[in-house]
This record gives structure tokens, sequence and C-alpha cells, in this order.
């Protein structure tokens, strides 16, 4: 499947790893995907949004589900933890993104993955697909996402 | 909290939330066990006495938090 990436896909991928290990999770799912695709300049400006933005979503996400069965971690220290030394493997929800993606490439046309047709299978995500809750934190119009991604394509 | 009340809540949301909240409540739990592990260390506890307060064995503890 990788090999279809070109490298701004490969570094949005590789970036959704980091993100995850950064996070301590133990799979990688849409939600790492979707903050991969932000390391890259395109897909900051198609969702509006950024980096720090979205991962600070991600994490208000998780307090509130906390504050659900009444844990409070403002406040609490939380140093990174030893990264896994196993594999980290991808979620099936992850996993079902890149063939997506394959078929947004070959809709534009293009030989090869890049960022914007992750972005584009990304957008496709339902709840409760993890990514689908973010752009949903996030306050993000997909169509108006999907429009400004076809208008940089052209 | 009581009991009774939290089961409540869990039942009148989502199922994602309560999922989410695992998930967090996982990653809490190591960065917790990072934080004080570490402070052991610093105080001079051995990877033995890490490893029991913990319920584990010595080398898994230091398999995980040893540099």
């Amino acid at each position: 499947m990788f090999e279809h990436f070109a490298a701004g896909a490969r570094t949005a991928v590789a970036s959704a790893v980091d993100e995850a290990s950064l996070r301590g999770d133990r799979r990688i799912g849409t939600e790492h995907l979707l903050l991969g695709v932000l390391h890259e300049p395109g897909s900051v400006r198609a969702l509006g949004t950024d980096l720090t933005t979205a991962r600070a979503a991600l994490d208000a996400l998780d307090r509130s589900a906390l504050a659900v069965v009444g844990i409070d971690v403002r406040g609490v220290e939380r140093p990174p933890v030893p990264a896994s030394r196993k594999r980290t493997p991808f979620t099936s929800g992850a996993r079902a993104v890149f063939p997506r993606a394959l078929a947004e490439t070959r809709k534009a046309r293009s030989r090869r993955i890049a960022p914007e047709h992750l972005l584009l299978a990304l957008l496709d995500c339902e709840r409760p697909d993890p990514a689908a809750d973010l752009l949903a934190e996030l306050g993000i119009d997909r169509a108006a996402a999907r429009e400004r991604i076809r208008e940089t394509g052209r | 909290m009581e009991t009774g009340d939290l089961s409540a809540r869990l039942r009148s949301h989502d199922p994602s939330v309560g999922l989410r909240a695992v998930g967090a409540l996982h990653r809490l739990a190591e960065q917790v066990e990072a934080a004080a592990v570490a402070r052991a260390r610093e105080q001079g506890w051995s990877w033995e006495q890490i490893g029991d307060a913990l319920g584990v064995s010595r080398q898994s503890v230091h398999a995980k938090h040893g540099k």
C-alpha cells in the first residue's frame, strides 16, 4: 500500500505514528492520521485549523470523557510515557482510510497518494470513528473543506 | 461519588464517551506510573520494591522504565 504514497503522504503517516506515541496511545487511529496530515500546510489551509488547536481539541474530548466518570485531570502531572518497544498497529478504522485515499487519488487522476487524498478520505469518516469526533469538536465544515481541497487541486 | 450516580451518568451518555474514558484512563495510569516510578528511583527505591508496589516483577518494571 505505502508504495503508492507520495513523500508528503508518507510524512503525514509517519507524523500520525509520532502523534499516537506522544499521546501514549497503543494504536494509530484516524484521529492520529488527522493530526498527521495537519503537519502539512496544505491541510491546515483546507481545514482552517492547525495542529496545536487539533491536539488541544483531542485533549478536550478526553477530559470531558474522564469528567463523565468523575475524574478531573486538570493540574495532574502527566509526564511522557516511555515508548513501547512493540510496533504500534493501525486501528481497523485507520486501515480503512488507505483504500479510500487511493480511490480519491484515482478520482483526481493522480499517480500517487498525496496528503490531500488522505485528508479527503478522513473527511468521509463517520461517527463513531474518532476522526469524526475530532472534526466535530473542531467545528470543521466538511463540505467547505472538501471544496477548498478541490480548488487547490486545480 | 456514588456508584449509582456514575452508572446513571454512563447510561445517559453515548457509549463512545465511556469507551473514550477507558482509553484516557489507560493513558492516565501509564503517565501516573511513569511519574511515580521516576520519583521512587530518585528516592532510592530498588526495582524490586517498585515492582512489589505495582504488583509486577522487578524485571518487567525495569524493562519498562529502566534506561
